[in-house]
């Protein structure tokens, strides 16, 4: 038991894999010699080999090609995309054909591989760098997303997406690479994929929320606590699809939802989950579905970074008004 | 001799090790030519010269750990002074990204004078664009002083002090280089100290690199394995309380969850039905009802308390309906009783529907033409004004073989014609009616499936074998079920013959818009007294309900007398 970064047990999970499982290769920009930019991959290429830990070009196309090819020919790719904000040169790749493989062989051929992506804003990062487009790839059919909010759900949620048999596309809040350590067993043991986990039960209101923004929404819950509202929180962690049973049993027994999102509110993760909770649990609503998020603009930079992303505060506010509702 | 300190190399660490050497001391480097290769915990990154010149000295050996602003490289006699601050290099994909505003350190500050510190890119010089602040003005940190335009962008930079600024250097459209003078503060306001102290923090944590600053944070925290647990019982469908956990003091493990699951041993429905407590039933917890927001609303608004309510909608939900109707009950429906009726019920689903009772029968749904009759019954009940009259007539003077049917039906059309104000439609509404002058019999027919009530259209044109036969015709019709909807549409008053069943009397169920119907119950032997003496007379009950909105009891009556005469007559 090590008490281990987020960066850290994305590495050890890949490195179980790596050991374990032969078919395992990983690969991206300066994943190998480097380490990559985070050093996610640090180390793995010097045990593991060339062969399996591979650097490629600048090409985010070719590697997502890579990995569509390899995984059709039975192996497990795992490819890093330097920031999520480079993946868009990879969607065709991805959403053409990755995602449909296994509807488009009826079966035949699955696509296991993962697409691994550093996103979010919070570090100061330049253009390109602070998106969270995650609403983008939960939008297609036949990929699954996952982003773990906290070590030991990356080291558990990266074996289970590695194991997975179609695409996962898995996306790392990169605010909280450093910030948080867990005490993580590197035993190989898997989380469970498209479910919600619960991590503080409340009766009041439900807060639903997933990535970095998890942290800001269990410090408002504690908060909120300390005002006599007791709030559930749940991190949805896959994204697509989501679990939308966990919340609706939870919306339905608190009558509140709050969605807290760092993404732009339309169109997005936290719409769909606010339309499926209007149309399941409407009759459970004691006040109207609320969502705190970033805003429909192009995420700004490090100067105006905190006026976009979701704080403590504007959590506060959102439910202090949802309760405001008898 | 000039210094150059090791940089921040990109990501906000506190140092960073030399790998390797690229130069020695003695060489002359040109500008941008990598020194050395240093690794941080992030990446291995060539660090170039910012200047032209001799190496005097290098500080440190392979493998020593240099910490960011450190001497690093010592440059002799002949360095030619390049006013660019050469910016660390960064990750190769990473490079040619733009910054947005610029950063300021404690290098860009000499004595009070604040000099254009690179702007991000590494470029020799920006354009200023429009002051934001005037000579005489106080700043506070981080406040934008300028608008400068490098090659790439127009970015702001802000004061790193709180301070009078005494002068500016440069004009809007003025060039200046990196690191020339640009504005100069004095006067005793400026309060620098604290902000310079944290500049090197600060420059650690927001070092506006093209990566960007990862906050490093040392907090242990456990994860809540608990929470793991749970969300794997609930995609597996497995029921904690069912499983015995094999982990420290007897925790339930991830282990355990999938092979219960893989057994069959915890059950999903108990899990399911688990987490409702009874206590959901309390009134005064909103959520012990299903009721849309807007319901809730009207409730509040009429002071309805939803336990009074009945739930008839959807998935047991109360209605607008059901809370109209409670409000218009008032205390009339107790809470007492919802409320039992309410613990009578087990499962929340059934709250408001049927009492659960302990016997193996389930409610059937009511379809098809139970649930039109229902719904027909329902509707004819909250708007028709329904009154009965009853009498009995004399019909001993029919032959053997009448058809009684069709006696009934012509009798209805004789008097529809003497009282035209039964045999008419009324809007409730509008305050209409029509007074039909023709006679469309509906007779109420019963199935298995259920209250059929085709129509004799025109009977008053028909003759009694015409009766029959369209009688007949429409029974057929039931019984292929291909009665058509305008079989059974248009009705202008209803004959129900329950007495050829059982039944003297009934209370009929006017069908509006139609404003009567006649009931005939089951006829009997009496005796009578008449002028020749006591007779054996055969009596027919009848009943008449009628929409006292619609017509008055005289009228009802001479409609009943009518149909009377009629079937008294022998043929």
């Amino acid at each position: 038991m090590a008490a281990i970064t987020l960066i850290e047990a994305v590495n050890a999970a890949m490195a179980y894999e790596l050991e374990h499982d032969q078919d395992v290769v990983l690969f991206g920009e300066d994943v190998g010699k480097n380490g990559g930019v985070f050093r996610a991959t640090d180390g793995l290429q010097k045990k593991y080999g060339k062969d399996r830990v591979i650097d490629t070009p600048l090409a985010e196309s070719m590697i997502a090609g890579l990995a569509v090819g390899m995984a059709a020919q039975g192996m497990k790719p795992i490819a890093e995309m330097q920031f999520m904000g480079f993946i868009f040169p990879a969607v065709d790749q991805i959403f053409c054909h990755a995602a449909r493989m296994r509807h488009r062989t009826r079966g035949r051929i699955t696509q296991p591989l993962v697409i691994r992506a550093p996103f979010g804003g919070g570090i100061h990062a330049p253009e390109h760098h602070s998106e969270s487009t995650e609403a983008l790839f939960s939008h297609i059919p036949g990929l699954k997303v996952v982003i773990p909010s906290n070590p030991s759900r990356a080291y558990g949620l990266m074996l289970a997406a590695i194991r997975d048999p179609d695409p996962v596309i898995f996306l790392e809040p990169k605010r909280v690479y450093r910030i948080v350590k867990h005490e993580v067993e590197d035993n190989g043991e898997e989380y469970p994929l498209e479910a919600c986990f619960v991590d503080r039960e409340g009766s009041d209101i439900t807060l639903i929320s997933w990535g970095a923004m998890m942290h800001e929404t269990l410090q408002a819950a504690e908060k909120l606590a300390a005002e006599g509202i007791d709030a559930e929180v749940i991190d949805v962690a896959t994204v697509s699809p989501i679990d939308m049973d966990t919340i609706l049993e939870s919306v339905e027994k608190t009558g509140r939802a709050c969605i807290i999102q760092e993404a732009p509110k339309s169109g997005s993760v936290g719409s769909e989950i606010a339309a499926e909770i209007a149309e399941k649990a409407v009759l459970s609503l004691l006040a109207p579905i609320g969502r705190v998020s970033g805003y429909d603009t192009v995420m700004p930079y490090y100067r105006l970074e905190k006026q976009y992303m979701p704080n403590v505060d504007r959590i506060l506010d959102e439910v202090r008004t949802i309760m405001e509702y008898k | 001799m000039k210094q150059f300190n090791l940089p921040d190399l990109g990501e906000g660490l506190p140092d960073a090790e030399i790998v390797r050497w690229l130069v020695k001391e003695g060489d002359t480097v040109a500008i941008d030519q990598p020194m050395v290769e240093m690794e941080t915990a992030k990446a291995v990154v060539e660090v170039p010269s910012p200047f032209a010149g001799r190496i005097a000295k290098l500080h440190g050996q392979e493998g020593d750990v240099i910490n960011t602003g450190d001497l690093l490289v010592s440059f002799g006699d002949g360095a030619v002074a390049d006013e660019d601050e050469a910016p660390a290099e960064e990750a190769p994909a990473e490079t040619n990204e733009a910054e947005a505003s610029a950063e300021v350190s404690s290098d860009d500050i000499v004595g009070d004078t604040f000099m254009l510190p690179d702007l991000g890119e590494g470029l020799p010089d920006a354009e200023i664009v429009r002051w934001l602040v005037k000579e005489g003005d106080t700043v506070t940190v981080d406040q934008p002083m300028v608008e400068m335009e490098t090659a790439k962008a127009v970015v702001e930079v802000p004061s790193p002090f709180a301070a009078k600024v005494s002068k500016l250097y440069g004009q809007p459209g003025d060039v200046i280089n990196t690191g020339d003078p640009l504005v100069e503060f004095g006067g005793s306001g400026k309060s620098s100290a604290p902000k310079k102290e944290e500049s090197g923090e600060e420059k650690r944590a927001d070092s506006g690199t093209v990566v960007g600053a990862v906050e490093v944070g040392n907090n242990v925290v456990a994860e809540t394995t608990n929470s793991v647990v749970k969300a794997l019982a609930r995609k597996l469908k497995v029921d904690l309380t069912q499983v015995s956990g094999t982990g420290k003091d007897g925790a339930i493990t991830q282990k355990d969850v999938r092979e219960a699951a893989k057994n069959g041993t915890g059950s999903a429905k108990a899990a399911k039905a688990a987490p409702q407590p009874e206590s959901g039933f309390d009134t005064s917890n909103p959520l012990a009802y299903k009721a849309s927001p807007a319901v809730r609303a009207l409730a509040r608004k009429l002071g309805v308390d939803l336990g009074n309510c009945q739930a008839s909608g959807r998935k047991g939900s109360i209605t607008r309906d059901d809370v109209e109707q409670a409000s218009k009950g008032g205390g009339s429906a107790p809470a007492a009783t919802s409320q039992a009726q309410a613990k009578a019920s087990s499962t929340p689903s059934s709250t408001g529907g049927l009492p659960t009772l302990n016997v193996e029968v389930k409610p059937e749904s009511v379809r098809g033409v139970r649930r039109a009759m229902a719904m027909g019954m329902a509707h004819s009940h909250s708007t028709v004004v329904p009154t009965s009259l009853v009498e009995d007539v004399d019909i001993s003077a029919w032959p053997k073989g009448t058809d009684s049917l069709a006696r009934y039906v012509r009798a209805l059309v004789v008097a529809a014609k003497a009282v035209p104000a039964v045999n008419a439609w009324f809007d409730g509404e509008k305050f209409e009616r029509l007074l039909h002058p023709n006679v469309n019999v509906g007779i109420a027919v019963d199935s298995g499936d259920g209250l059929y009530v085709p129509v004799v259209h025109n009977a008053d044109r028909m003759s009694m074998a015409d009766v029959r036969a369209n009688v007949q015709e429409l029974r057929q019709k039931i019984e292929s079920k291909s009665l058509k909807q305008e079989d059974q549409q248009n009705a202008t008053i209803t004959l129900s013959n329950f007495g050829s069943i059982a039944g003297r009397y009934g209370t009929p169920v006017v069908s509006p818009p139609q404003v009567a119907i006649l009931g005939t119950g089951r006829f009997r032997n009496e005796l009578k007294l008449t002028d020749k003496g006591i007779v054996n007379a055969k009596m027919l009950p009848l009943s008449l309900t009628f929409d006292h909105r619609a017509c008055t009891g005289g009228e009802a009556a001479r409609f009943l007398a009518a149909v009377m005469e009629d079937l008294q007559k022998a043929q």
